[in-house]
């Protein structure tokens, strides 16, 4: 993609998506002319949606402490990439269009006409955020930032300016319901291939149910699993078999993510979600087991109850009688706190004695989803030493490819190096061996960067891989 | 002139204020909560996620975890507001008298009434301290230079000149205004029979430098609902939408052979 020069300044953009992943994802793109007009009526339909959007176009006195706690600042020092110069972009134009002040007195108090200009500026910066929350966890007015860039994204979405990674990825969520675009089969080879894997390990096989009838439990691994974390999908095998479940993974449902959140929760975020809920009717399940992806948990922990309203069980408002949505960490963790689980770590295939492990903190985990603990109580019960980097849980910092920024254009690709700067100098700082990112796009930007860019060779896992590893089986089944 | 700005413009400025704070207040109950976005760690219960908040107000905590040499000036800034505009509020309500009102048995009515004084000028000069160390902060940070708008600057102006003016009407006696003087003039506005603006005592004319202080106070009130500096009510309106508790599921899987 070439750089774009608005007002003499250079512009990283992701490419775009062609016009044929437009018409997969039923969006018309609007020509140039008509985009601003069209941007600003999507603006005041999402101001009069969401109060968190007005909230922060309203409240922000622009006191700065946002800036120094912002990754992608830090890594760049570029004004438009400060939490609340970044709402700014569009806070201009709100200003300007449905404020008293902004139509008295314009630039005087930072009011800005929209123009092709802005919505250039937007989908530079709007995807260079990551999403990470933090912004909205240093604020004090508690002012997110995050939903300043999934408004903007989504007002681009609506005029036809997407990104060619999430408008693919989006598409084949319409088609085959993962991004990934895998098909039942590849899912079937894949499964295949690990379970012989497993039987060379342990001893015996373990079989990865699909598409099951009656069965309890539905496990939804991301699909980024498949292809770049085979151990994440062997662990949460192993767990599930260590139990005794009687649980599958759904084929019609094969993605943890939701780019939707992200993007468009318009119509991508609810095409999994009723896709969810068709698998839960059609296969008789009782709860739901999310796999591990950060934004994706937010998706569905924070989003679906309230996106849907589909009463598989139970009736009323009260959700958490239908059938539960739940992560597979935490029910691990209940498990691991009640002492059911014998978990070695001292005898731990992937993390060896003598290495120590660090944990990186997926933002949506720690600062969305209360997932804080429960990572700590896993990790600690099957690896032999963790090294925590500074600072974690709930003041960590973003991996740099959050929200699905993974591109791979050389300017994007720059720009994800940078945005990693802080979190290599905490993973460096704690001296660790091996790298736990319990998140499918911290791994994804992780395995790329970290030794391309930053030239840091170390391994990188998923935690309920440590946690599949670590574990005791007595034959077949501990019970 | 004096006609208008002691006379009229008062009610106006009420007008524009209360109805300007309920007019925003409604447009920002337009949108709804249409999640539940609320920041991890989830606060326990309503009342604890209640208590954050206030915690937050009260202290500024995430400026003072974060960006502490803004902690000092911003901080320090908000409670000698609350004190001048506390001591506004009793000192011209009381005559002075408002330490003596709450502790008749240990404080007497000169000593409230020097309290008061004292209070009001060290406050007052903090005021203005903290103000300009925030307008030069503004000016000498990069990060929030570069986010500034004109108007910014332009409300710590205003703030500064009605504080400036203030302190010299308190520093130098000449032009000060007492408060019996102060009181009949806020009281004729409030029982609608507004009179005289306070005068200087030796040349019996108006005391512009109360004009200068009371025109900006009011032209503060108008901009107030209008702008950034509805930040006190934004505060909460926002934090409602962050901090709340999440009901957690219950653990345990169905059906399976290990139970909980």
């Amino acid at each position: 993609m070439p750089k774009k020069i608005v007002k003499g300044q250079e512009l990283s953009q992701p490419a775009r998506a062609s016009a044929r992943v437009l018409k997969r994802l039923y969006v018309r793109e609007i020509p140039d002319e008509e985009k601003p007009a069209e941007a600003l009526k999507w603006l005041d339909y999402y101001r009069k949606d969401r109060r968190s959007l007005v909230m922060a176009m309203e409240s922000c006195v622009k006191c700065g402490v946002c800036a120094n706690e912002c990754h992608a600042y830090l890594g760049t020092k570029d004004p438009n990439n400060i939490p609340a110069g970044r709402a700014d972009l569009m806070r201009k134009v709100y200003k300007r269009y449905f404020t008293v002040q902004g139509r008295l007195f314009g630039n005087l108090v930072g009011a800005e006409d929209i123009t092709m200009d802005t919505l250039e500026k937007w989908f530079s910066y709007y995807y260079q955020c990551t999403e990470c929350r933090r912004c909205g966890h240093v604020c004090p007015f508690g002012i997110d930032t995050c939903e300043v860039t999934m408004a903007g994204r989504e007002i681009l979405w609506g005029i036809g300016m997407i990104p060619d990674l999430q408008g693919a990825a989006s598409a084949a969520v319409y088609e085959r319901g993962n991004q990934g675009n895998m098909t039942k089969q590849a899912l079937i080879e894949t499964h295949d291939f690990l379970s012989d894997e497993i039987e060379e390990e342990r001893g015996f096989r373990m079989e990865f149910p699909v598409d099951k009838p009656n069965s309890d439990i539905l496990y939804v691994p991301s699909s980024a699993d498949y292809l770049l974390n085979p151990e994440t999908l062997k662990g949460a095998c192993q767990f599930f078999e260590y139990v005794g479940a009687n649980w599958t993974i759904s084929s019609h449902m094969t993605e943890a993510g939701n780019f939707g959140l992200l993007t468009e929760q318009h119509s991508v975020q609810r095409e999994l979600v009723e896709r969810l809920w068709r698998t839960v009717a059609e296969l008789g399940i009782k709860k739901i087991v999310f796999g591990e992806c950060g934004h994706g948990w937010r998706a569905w922990k924070m989003y679906t109850p309230t996106l849907t309203d589909y009463a598989i069980a139970g009736s009323g408002y009260d959700y958490h009688n239908r059938v539960p949505i739940v992560h597979i960490h935490d029910e691990v963790a209940a498990y691991v706190k009640m002492g059911k689980l014998k978990l070695n770590p001292r005898d731990n295939r992937l993390a060896p004695v003598g290495k120590s492990i660090t944990l990186h903190d997926p933002c949506n985990y720690c600062r969305a989803c209360n997932l804080i603990q429960n990572l700590r109580v896993n990790l600690y019960a099957s690896v032999p030493e963790v090294r925590e980097m500074t600072p974690n849980g709930e003041k960590n910092f973003c991996c740099g490819g959050g929200s699905a920024v993974l591109y791979d254009d050389p300017e994007m690709y720059e720009l994800r190096g940078k945005f990693s700067l802080k979190k290599v100098e905490q993973i460096k700082a704690t001296g660790a061996d091996i790298l736990c990112a319990p998140c499918s796009i911290c791994k994804a930007q992780f395995y790329g960067v970290l030794k391309e860019y930053h030239h840091l060779d170390i391994p990188i896992q998923g935690l309920i891989d440590f946690v599949g590893a670590a574990l005791v089986f007595k034959g077949h089944r501990q019970i | 002139m004096e006609l208008f700005v002691g006379k009229i413009l008062p009610y106006i400025t009420v007008a524009l204020l209360l109805g300007g704070i309920t007019w925003r207040i409604w447009r920002w109950m337009i949108g709804r909560i249409v999640h539940n976005i609320t920041l991890s760690p989830f606060p326990s219960s309503w009342g604890a996620a209640v208590a954050w908040i206030l915690w937050q107000i009260v202290s500024f905590w995430n400026i003072f975890k974060f960006d502490k040499p803004l902690w000092v000036g911003a901080w320090t800034m908000h409670v000698a507001l609350a004190s001048i505009f506390g001591g506004h509020v009793l000192g011209i309500a009381t005559l002075g008298n408002q330490f003596h009102l709450l502790l008749p048995w240990i404080v007497t009515e000169a000593q409230s009434e020097a309290a008061s004084n004292a209070l009001g000028t060290t406050f007052g000069l903090i005021f203005l301290v903290a103000l300009l160390y925030l307008l030069y902060r503004r000016f000498a940070v990069e990060k929030v230079r570069v986010i500034s708008a004109p108007s910014d600057y332009l409300h710590l102006l205003l703030l500064i000149l009605i504080v400036g003016v203030g302190d010299y009407m308190r520093v130098f006696h000449a032009v000060a205004v007492e408060y019996e003087a102060a009181r009949d003039f806020m009281l004729g506005l409030i029982l609608f029979h507004p009179g005289p603006m306070p005068v200087i005592h030796e040349t019996g004319l108006i005391n512009w430098y109360f004009f200068v202080h009371f025109l900006a106070v009011q032209i503060m009130l108008i901009i107030f609902p209008f702008s950034k500096l509805m930040h006190p009510f934004g505060i909460l309106w926002n934090r409602w939408i962050y901090n709340r508790p999440y009901p957690e599921p219950p653990m345990g899987l169905p059906g399976v052979k290990l139970k909980l």
